[in-house]
């Protein structure tokens, strides 16, 4: 992807320097950063989370918190007088949504829950003078029509529960771009979404980029995601631009150690003995399970499947086809309908009261959002020992040497062993739940898409871990994820999930084998990702 | 910047609180007159340097009593309040965790009964079956005031009973009694807290107002709002009869509702959220 070297200059900022005050501390966020966006391209903002790109986002629009201090920065944008900063300004309103506009990175968020998407039309048009009353069902009706929905006026009059995530970021962007904004700025744009409705997604970005020679500015900490689509890239580390330059040339040959430590997490080492499926008595054995919530299509219709003693069996499958439920149906957060749940040949489904929680000590879980699983009032010595103290294991000592050692483990050391949640980063809180998780020695860990909310050498990190655990420590793993690229590294046997059951079952390094048309659509969307 | 605001809001309803508290308690020693001791020839006195604040009809210190008389109001409010939201915690959150249980529906039902009846009337209804004494009249207000308790930890322990934090304590194996103390009730400490804030401003006027119609204490014994009862009758002629009761509770109820401001500005999650 070329542009001409001519192009017009859309946007430019220069030395922006933002710090949050924080607890009495003042932290800075963003040391000088210098950029400009062209006509018609669409730059990568490339880092992990804690980087501060979100920050220069919210700078663009004078959307940042009370908290934070813009030291310095100017904005110019082609044909306007430049913007400091750093001073208060009244101007935003021309700006926002008319020269720069936004896509969020959880687009059923930013809609209202209480309005129809006809009035999220209604009110941006008319807020910005567009349209007059009788225009604008028409104007919103061509804005969808060209966002790929074949029936609009039904869009129209649904509310944002109402249509899936990457209907929302559809709709989303088809009222920003009803306004015909200069720079549009795409902070992690589809990141909430699975692979499918993803790709959808940037199909229409890319296209309608194209169409109207808009310039975005793409925020991201996903390197395929930069390397598809964009021309240029920034890598942000702490603050800072530590590279910049076209993509091919910056995501091929860096030049910065740091982009180089972010392009080697990319590839997920693969486990040599992870690749064949080991021959041992069956552990967990489901079958038949159905459960349906409320009258509506089941969301697990009949799915069966066999866990072997020390596998690692993988669920792929896109958002809302059931993978989640079938995990809380086996540690006893949800009640199947029908069909059995079998563990060491005993039936739990049902099991109730004491009999489910004793099951606690064979069957753990790993939540997603670890922080919100973990109480934020105690500290991580405190949450590990809780389980422990549930079912009095050793004495109190006792209890405190094996907390340590876990968290030792899973690589909390020292002083954070004492802190809360709340003051650890989100890595550090998955190894935290992860070593709660392990605290009981259990014989099945479940794991619930326990790695999707993290930065790529984060993940890396976390699948590393708890590979040498699953080897030190010889558990089941079933690992739930709509990210083919983690399950390939980490698998003996994936299981494709669909509508609420499994279509295929797959050796873990024969995934591209998968003959099912559904497999095919997600291993599609990867690759496309990842080849492009 | 404005957590600085709050901060300065709860400082300030905490000095307030500990100087009246402080001079409530100490008033036996601020003042060594006996509250209950009359002089007529002094009766209605205007403010003087002997009597700060005036005399009432019977010439006993207006200032005395109402130093002396806040030590019966503010400990029997302090004591009715407590009473109020242990009762309303302990049942809201065995309502909230068997959310749908024979038990919840009749709270409620019993909290919606006691919602629709006029409070002053239930005290009433109290007074005559039992007789009027600052006993029965706590009696009553505790009897009505749970129930603001009971309905918002109810609605709070619902909320936290489906958060990820509680999924995984019950993945854990705990118990459910363990997971209404460490993780459902805690949740709930901070809003009722600040609810008993606001709540205790409210109690001491409805206190004060049941004694003015005579259902709280008894005289000659001081409390403010039957001072204010025994004023009534004189305050055309000498209006000063009112003005150290009504100043004590109004400052204290402005020193609550500071305090419960404060509060809320400082538990509030997204207010906490916002300052980072």
């Amino acid at each position: 992807m070329k542009i001409a070297e001519d192009l017009k200059e859309k946007l430019r900022i220069e030395r922006l320097e933002v710090a949050y005050r924080q607890e009495g501390a003042v932290q800075t966020a963003l040391k000088s950063v210098d950029f400009t966006l062209h006509q018609g391209e669409i730059l990568s903002l490339l880092g992990e989370s804690g980087s501060g790109k979100s920050t220069i986002a919210k700078a663009l629009l004078g959307l940042l918190s009370p908290s934070a201090i813009v030291r310095s920065g100017i904005l110019s944008l082609s044909g306007q007088t430049p913007i400091d900063l750093s001073q208060p300004s009244k101007n935003w309103n021309g700006i926002r949504g008319r020269e720069i506009a936004m896509l969020f990175q959880d687009a059923r968020l930013a809609l209202n829950p209480m309005m129809k998407i006809r009035d999220h039309f209604r009110e941006t048009l008319l807020a910005h003078r567009l349209a007059s009353k009788e225009q604008i069902r028409s104007i919103s009706e061509q804005g969808l029509a060209r966002l790929g929905f074949s029936d609009p006026s039904t869009v129209l009059n649904a509310y944002p529960h109402e249509l899936s995530g990457g209907m929302c970021q559809r709709v989303c962007l088809a009222l920003t771009l009803c306004l015909r904004p200069q720079v549009l700025i795409a902070d992690e744009p589809t990141s909430a979404l699975d692979t499918v409705n993803q790709r959808e997604v940037l199909d229409l970005l890319q296209s309608l980029q194209r169409e109207l020679g808009l310039s975005v500015l793409l925020i991201t900490h996903d390197i395929a995601l930069a390397e598809a689509l964009s021309h240029r890239v920034l890598v942000l580390n702490e603050g800072h631009i530590v590279e910049s330059g076209p993509t091919s040339q910056v995501l091929r040959e860096p030049s910065h150690d740091y982009t180089r430590q972010l392009l080697s997490s990319r590839d997920l080492t693969s486990d040599a003995e992870a690749s064949s499926s080991p021959d041992a008595a069956s552990l967990l054995e489901i079958q038949e399970l159905v459960k349906a919530y409320g009258s509506d299509r089941p969301t697990l219709s009949g799915v069966s499947m066999q866990l072997h003693a020390g596998e690692i069996i993988g669920i792929l499958g896109q958002s809302g086809c059931g993978k989640s439920t079938l995990a809380r149906c086996v540690v006893g957060l949800e009640q199947a309908e029908s069909g059995s749940i079998r563990f060491q040949g005993q039936d739990i489904t049902y099991a109730k009261g004491t009999a489910r929680r004793r099951l606690a000590r064979q069957i753990q879980l790993v939540f997603q959002d670890a922080r919100a699983s973990l109480n934020p009032r105690f500290s991580a010595l405190e949450l590990v020992q809780t389980p422990l103290h549930t079912f009095r294991v050793g004495d109190r000592k006792e209890r405190l040497e094996r907390a340590r050692y876990l968290l030792e483990e899973v690589g909390i050391t020292g002083a954070a062993q004492h802190r809360r949640p709340p003051q650890l980063s989100t890595g550090q809180c998955q190894r935290v739940a992860i070593a709660r998780a392990l605290a009981l020695q259990p014989e099945v860990l479940i794991c619930d898409e326990a790695v999707s909310a993290l930065d790529m050498s984060v993940q890396a990190q976390i699948l590393e871990l708890l590979q040498r655990l699953h080897r030190q420590f010889g558990f089941s793993i079933l690992m739930i994820s709509h990210d083919v690229r983690v399950l390939r590294a980490f698998c003996h046997r994936i299981a494709v999930m669909h509508e609420g059951r499994f279509v295929e079952f797959l050796q873990g390094n024969r995934l591209s084998s998968g003959e099912h048309a559904h497999t095919r659509l997600l291993l599609h969307g990867a690759e496309e990702l990842e080849s492009l | 910047m404005n957590s600085r605001r709050a901060s300065y809001t709860l400082g300030f309803g905490v000095a307030l609180l500990a100087l009246l508290a402080g001079s409530v308690l100490a008033a036996s020693w601020l003042s060594p007159d006996d509250p209950l001791a009359m002089n007529v020839g002094a009766r209605l006195q205007q403010p003087s340097m002997e009597h700060w604040l005036g005399t009432d009809r019977f010439g006993r210190d207006i200032l005395t009593r109402t130093l002396h008389g806040g030590q019966t109001t503010l400990i029997s409010c302090g004591l009715a309040l407590l009473s109020a939201v242990l009762i309303g915690l302990l049942l809201g959150a065995l309502a909230g965790m068997f959310h749908g249980s024979l038990f919840d529906i009749a709270l409620m039902r019993i909290i919606d009964v006691l919602l629709a009846f006029p409070f002053m009337v239930f005290a009433m209804v109290i007074a005559a079956l039992f007789g009027t004494s600052l006993f029965h009249l706590l009696l009553a207000v505790v009897v009505v005031w749970w129930v603001g308790f009971a309905r918002l930890t109810r609605s709070l322990v619902l909320q936290a009973k489906n958060s990820t934090t509680v999924d995984a304590a019950r993945v854990l194996g705990t118990s459910k009694s363990v997971i209404l103390f460490r993780e459902l009730l805690p949740q709930a400490f901070g809003p009722v807290l600040v609810l008993a804030t606001f709540e205790l401003g409210n109690l001491i006027l409805a206190i004060a107002a049941l004694s003015f119609l005579g259902l709280g204490s008894q005289p000659p014994s001081p409390e403010w709002g039957s001072m204010l009862a025994d004023g009534r009758a004189h305050f055309m002629t000498s209006p000063h009869v009112l003005l150290g009761p009504a100043l004590w509770i109004i400052l204290t109820v402005l020193a609550f509702n500071c305090i419960g401001e404060g509060l809320r500005d400082r538990i509030d999650p997204y207010e906490k959220a916002r300052i980072g």
